[in-house]
């Protein structure tokens, strides 16, 4: 095999080494008895702490958590963030310089952290939010969220976690679909069903979701 | 379905299938021809049809209401014909259309939910009709449906003809009513030309009665034309 040379900066071969000695951690943790250690976070995660929590748990509702959220869609995010597919004027920068071994480290770090919901407590539209999440809207042909996201919020593979995540964010986010702003979801699946919300249901589902926890 | 390569090959050699005639009803072609001739994936099947499961359910089995049809045990060949048509426009349908188009699905993907959706159980109750013109119902289908339908609503999967067994009643009224309209242009002409002698009270006698038929005892996921999951593990959706 022959080696990379796709990049060869000291800082890059650095990050590799962090990155092999957090999986050698890893390990040995999961082999060593009893409850095992969490995970020490990557070097890198101190950047994202900054808005997105130590843990992935943001306090601040218009930065999403990423606590939990699935592996591989934080790393198609981060891609894109990289890319352009998605744009963010706060992300691009910091995800400039990433590698893709970096962005699989951070996403194998939050992903393992526990997301905490943050209930926005308005009991009507929580319950409205439900039953959409649940059932769709068959006069416009939503689909029901529950169908990719799971009963649990948890999504899987490609598609996020998006139980207990910030109200305001999941609000922002749908708004983002249904103008088109937001455009790397690949099959245009997000982009047409958040297009044929109504603005209550939107911010339902957003309620809902907030307070949603793992079962 | 083993049948498939013979129903190609049919329609193929046909001497029917000509390019002076328009285009008929059930002409094989573009993609429908290709998924056809596709032996589908189901496990690939099974991750593609997640995001459907959003209206039509995770077992597939649609909504009682009537607003999403059922699809687990259809015929492959009914379910490829309707897909390639909703992505061609010869069946017009504005919820689905823009869920199945290209950026989600190529035409070997449609062969693939196809496999897998024919070989689910048929579970869950159908939605029934009102039970009122049962008797109605069952003289017009025994006079006219019953030739392409079947005893028991299994439909015909050679001729795309579809199982209307275990359908919702309210489905089976409003497609109906479509076909009879001029509104579900992919219609078999036979067909349209039966049901517009009809008026909305003896097509929803139909219909109720055709609810009535519990899963087809005989359906063409029998045992021995199972899909057969393969070696390898199906690669992920490319497009969720």
């Amino acid at each position: 095999m022959n080696t990379n040379t796709r990049d060869t900066s000291p800082s890059t071969q650095t990050r590799r080494g962090a990155v092999a000695s957090i999986l050698l951690s890893c390990a040995l943790a999961a082999t060593s008895a009893g409850a095992a250690p969490p995970a020490p976070a990557p070097k890198l995660s101190a950047t994202c702490a900054a808005c997105h929590g130590q843990d992935g748990n943001s306090g601040i509702p218009m930065f999403p958590k990423i606590a939990g959220q699935q592996e591989d869609y934080i790393v198609k995010q981060l891609r894109d963030f990289q890319s352009g597919r998605r744009k963010s004027n706060v992300m691009a920068p910091v995800v400039a310089t990433l590698s893709v071994d970096d962005m699989m480290s951070l996403a194998q770090y939050y992903s393992k952290q526990k997301v905490k919901p943050t209930p926005t407590g308005q009991k009507q539209s929580v319950a409205f939010g439900k039953l959409v999440y649940v059932d769709g809207d068959e006069e416009t042909g939503l689909p029901a969220c529950i169908g990719c996201h799971k009963a649990s919020g948890s999504g899987h593979l490609l598609y996020p976690r998006i139980g207990g995540q910030h109200a305001q964010y999941v609000a922002q986010q749908l708004k983002s679909f249904a103008t088109g702003d937001r455009a790397n979801d690949v099959s245009h699946f997000m982009r047409v069903a958040a297009k044929r919300m109504t603005e209550e249901e939107l911010q339902s589902v957003a309620d809902y979701l907030a307070g949603l926890d793992e079962k | 379905m083993k049948n498939l390569p013979a129903l190609l090959l049919m329609a193929t050699l046909s001497p029917g299938v000509s390019l002076a005639e328009a285009p008929a009803w059930n002409e094989i072609k573009g993609e429908l021809k290709t998924a056809l001739g596709t032996k589908g994936d189901p496990v690939r099947g099974q991750a593609l049809f997640e995001p459907c499961t959003g209206c039509h359910r995770a077992d597939a089995s649609g909504r009682t209401s009537g607003a999403y049809p059922r699809l687990s045990g259809q015929h492959q060949s009914v379910l490829i014909k309707q897909i390639a048509d909703i992505r061609s426009g010869k069946r017009s349908n504005p919820k689905m259309e823009l869920f199945a188009d290209e950026h989600v699905l190529n035409a070997y993907e449609i062969a693939d939910i196809a496999v897998y959706l024919n070989a689910l159980p048929i579970h869950a109750t159908n939605g029934k009709g009102p039970g009122k013109a049962v008797a109605r119902g069952e003289e017009i289908y025994s006079g006219n449906c019953v030739k392409c339908h079947g005893d028991e609503g299994e439909g015909d999967a050679e001729k795309f003809y579809p199982m209307v067994a275990a359908q919702h009643f309210k489905y089976l009224l409003r497609e109906l009513k479509m076909i009879r309209d001029g509104d579900r242009k992919n219609a078999n002409p036979e067909m349209v030309k039966v049901v517009k002698a009809y008026n909305d009270h003896d097509l929803e006698a139909v219909a109720d009665y055709m609810s009535n038929f519990g899963p087809p005892k005989k359906p063409e996921a029998a045992a021995p034309e199972a899909p057969e999951v393969p070696e390898t593990p199906a690669a992920p959706p490319a497009t969720p």
